[in-house]
């Protein structure tokens, strides 16, 4: 008697409190029909090793999936999951730079500073790797669950069926309009030694002398209070610009659209450059001071000024136009 | 090789179990009776499969569900609701149109088509 007790229970606590009562009589009534008058515990066992592990009735019993990621979801899963762990990667890295982690390496020497990097680089990356499998494959372990649809026939990179028309973005592609994963990393990367070298510009950027200990710095170039004044312009940058990535890396080819959005960021980064190299307190007194008497700066301050001005302003705009040209071929 | 042999049977018969079940409720049945009837006709089920798939008939409003407390024990009763008679009816009819189909085709290969 005990027995079927156990039994029932092992398979009801597995189901939803509702049906819970309904199912454990229609059970203990079952397993009474298949018993007869005089039973002993020997028959109790028989019939019970009938009615199989409790775990795969009460499954039979549940609506809800007994795996995790089903058909369905499985292959926008993977998708996602190949693309987003390697962007992962690649921002864990960039923030690991911005990190300080120069900031305190004092006398160490290259070798020991490309170990703390490698050693760091390695741990944040498995660390991020593991956060973001996590969140992704729990936000489809949810959808896989709160799915009421009908419809089983599995979804494609869109969250929508397959259609037909799937198959031109792919043949679309030609080499020459595609973005290639190398530019838009390098892009990232781009950004995250940016972001390392501004926000530590007083400990990194300056005059180095070459001494009998090797290479001494003597003064920074920037002045790091001014450079700190202007952190919310330069975290929109780096925010609009690893965004702009990660849209890259999902388009796959440059679009007119694309385009737009690349010539506006070029445009925001430009106008950013300039209201910051405009601030008189820019450079350090020192390294002004230092300059001026190896070069007699002064004089010509103006025209480096509006030489890097324009600089920067061809770039950008020859960057711009590779886009809407990239975007044109057909 | 006997393995494989099995879980393709298995897989074979899956889908005419639902048929078994619905032609047998024209008369209300409580859950054992229903297996014996069905092993009497040589239809093997599990009955971890049987139970739950009684409730989701009912639960797709196929088989209606009552239980009877008149006798020594409680029974829940299922039998076929109107509508379950009428999807049973046609089930039935796709049922006989493919079986007759597989005839011919495994015939043409010169096959024993039973079973």
């Amino acid at each position: 008697m005990e027995l079927i007790e156990l039994y029932i229970q092992e398979v009801t606590r597995r189901l939803p409190e509702k049906n819970r009562d309904d199912i454990a009589l229609e059970l203990q009534s079952t397993i009474e029909d298949m018993l007869c008058k005089d039973y002993t515990e020997q028959d109790v066992k028989e019939v019970l090793k009938k009615l199989g592990d409790p775990v795969t009735l009460a499954s039979g019993y549940r609506d809800r999936p007994m795996h995790l990621i089903g058909p369905r979801y499985y292959d926008v899963y993977i998708s996602l999951l190949k693309m987003i762990l390697p962007i992962s990667a690649v921002l864990s890295l960039i923030s690991l730079i911005g990190d300080g982690t120069f900031v305190d390496l004092g006398e160490k020497t290259v070798i020991e500073v490309i170990f703390i990097i490698i050693g760091k680089g390695i741990v944040g990356i498995f660390g991020t790797a593991i956060q973001v499998f996590f969140w992704l494959t729990l936000l489809f372990a949810v959808l896989e669950r709160t799915d009421t649809s009908k419809d089983h026939r599995p979804l494609t990179k869109g969250f929508k069926r397959w259609t037909p028309d799937d198959l031109k973005q792919i043949s679309n592609i030609s080499a020459k309009k595609a973005i290639t994963k190398v530019e838009i990393f390098g892009g990232l990367l781009g950004i995250g030694i940016f972001a390392a070298l501004y926000f530590n510009a007083s400990s990194l950027l300056g005059v180095y002398e070459s001494s009998k200990d090797g290479l001494t710095f003597v003064t920074p170039t920037f002045n790091q209070e001014v450079l700190n004044a202007y952190w919310l312009l330069i975290f929109c940058i780096i925010i609009l610009g690893v965004c702009l990535a990660i849209y890259k890396l999902l388009a796959g080819q440059w679009t007119l659209k694309l385009a737009w959005l690349h010539t506006f960021y070029q445009l925001f980064t430009t106008i950013a450059f300039i209201i910051i190299i405009s601030n008189p307190h820019l450079l350090t007194d020192d390294f002004l001071a230092y300059m001026t008497k190896i070069f007699s700066i002064g004089e010509w301050k103006d025209s480096i000024y509006w030489g890097l001005i324009l600089l920067v302003i061809f770039f950008a705009a020859f960057d711009a136009y590779q886009g809407f040209r990239k975007a044109k071929i057909r | 090789m006997s393995t494989l042999l099995n879980s393709l049977t298995t897989e074979l018969r899956r889908g005419t179990l639902t048929l078994a079940v619905l032609s047998q409720l024209k008369i209300p049945q409580y859950g054992y009776s229903l297996v014996q009837r069905l092993e009497k006709s040589g239809i093997s089920i599990d009955q971890s499969t049987l139970y739950p798939l009684l409730r989701r008939l009912e639960k797709q409003e196929l088989v209606t569900s009552s239980w009877d407390t008149s006798e020594s024990r409680a029974r829940k009763y299922y039998s076929l609701s109107v509508y379950g008679e009428e999807i049973f009816t046609q089930l039935k009819q796709e049922w006989e149109k493919t079986s007759q189909e597989l005839y011919i085709l495994l015939k043409g290969e010169g096959e024993d088509g039973a079973d």
